[in-house]
């Protein structure tokens, strides 16, 4: 199967379709983006600063981490599912613009990022966890993560700017009028 | 309201807003980042109160640690939400995701001052967590508070939603 057809078959869904006929349902799948992503980011940023020994120095690394990755976690998993949801109404749109594009290669950066710091600094946290900001390694680290994660924000941002999105359905049209029944 | 947005719109520095493709990206990419700090910011608050995060550290310490990033990024908020407002004024004033997020942000800042205030006259009760009920209560509050402020604050964008109740339909 080719990526044109699994594009296709992802446009033709009922569900993208249904996302599509609302006009609300795109609105609120975007707004519950933003919230997971901010925490995503902000999450991260904490990680980041602790990393540059620049906020949180009074506590161990590694205590830092454990408080927070996995909520980092629980909100990349509500970011990546309402972005997909976004990604299918428009499939072959999104897919063959750039910053779409660009995003996911900064996400993937990040991912590469955050393994490598996993398999140097990070293995060794228990050496450097009490001191005010990481080797040289962790720093790096730090500094990659956030200039990512802030291209991700602004690419995701540009996204909306160059596609046409879900803003106008041609059928089926539902306000918020029709749930109180008018 | 509208020939007051209509004003702003002509504007030397709205004007240059609107002339330049990527100012209105960058500074909404810029709020963006700065609510994440806020919302982060005040999540580990709440981690602590729940005693699910930080507890080597007191609430009041924890507090200490991000609150001056809390306020901080709620200036940086403010001056790229003005800066937002001025921009596109039409978009932003005659939408009304956009004044119930002005609500919202008035009872999350009061929210914030309050629990600031109460905290440093009654800290040694509040760690002793005498009434951990109701600090849990506000502390989910002023979370839910912040996601509202964030999912209005997009909606901004989609003002149909509110089918009558929208100040701009066509938006």
């Amino acid at each position: 199967m080719s990526a044109a057809h699994i594009l296709e078959s992802l446009q033709s869904s009922g569900l993208a379709e249904r996302i599509r006929n609302s006009l609300f349902l795109f609105p609120l799948i975007e707004s519950f983006h933003v919230v997971g992503l901010t925490l995503v980011f902000g999450t991260t940023f904490i990680m980041d600063l602790r990393l540059l020994g620049m906020a949180s120095t009074r506590r161990p690394f590694t205590k830092v981490a454990s408080d927070i990755v996995k909520w980092t976690w629980a909100a990349f998993a509500l970011t990546a599912t309402t972005g997909f949801l976004m990604f299918m109404t428009n499939a072959t749109v999104y897919f063959h613009n750039p910053m779409f594009r660009l995003k996911m290669l900064a996400l993937a950066l990040s991912g590469i990022n955050m393994l490598i710091f996993e398999l140097t600094a990070g293995r060794k946290a228990h050496r450097w966890e009490n001191d005010r900001a990481a080797p040289l390694a962790g720093k790096l680290a730090g500094i990659f993560s956030l200039l990512l994660w802030i291209s991700v924000i602004f690419l995701g941002r540009w996204i909306g700017f160059t596609t046409t999105n879900s803003e106008a359905p041609d059928v089926d049209t539902k306000t918020i009028d029709d749930i109180f029944n008018k | 309201m509208h020939n007051f947005a209509l004003w702003l719109a002509q504007t030397r520095i709205s004007l240059e807003i609107q002339t330049h493709a990527w100012a209105v990206p960058t500074i909404q990419s810029v709020h963006i980042a700065a609510i994440g700090i806020v919302v982060a910011s005040v999540f580990m608050i709440d981690l602590r109160i729940f005693g699910w995060a930080g507890n080597d550290q007191t609430l009041l310490e924890t507090t200490r640690r991000f609150g001056p990033w809390l306020w901080g990024a709620l200036a940086v908020l403010l001056a790229t939400g003005a800066l937002m407002v001025t921009g596109e004024p039409v978009r932003e004033l005659m939408s009304l995701s956009f004044w119930l997020k002005m609500f919202m942000i008035a009872v999350g800042v009061t929210l914030a001052i309050g629990f600031q205030f109460s905290l440093r006259r009654n800290g040694a009760s509040w760690e002793s967590n005498k009434n951990p009920g109701t600090m849990k209560f506000l502390a989910i509050l002023t979370l839910l508070v912040w996601c509202s402020i964030i999912i209005l604050g997009r909606l901004i964008a989609y003002d149909h939603i509110w089918g009558r109740w929208s100040l701009n339909p066509s938006a």
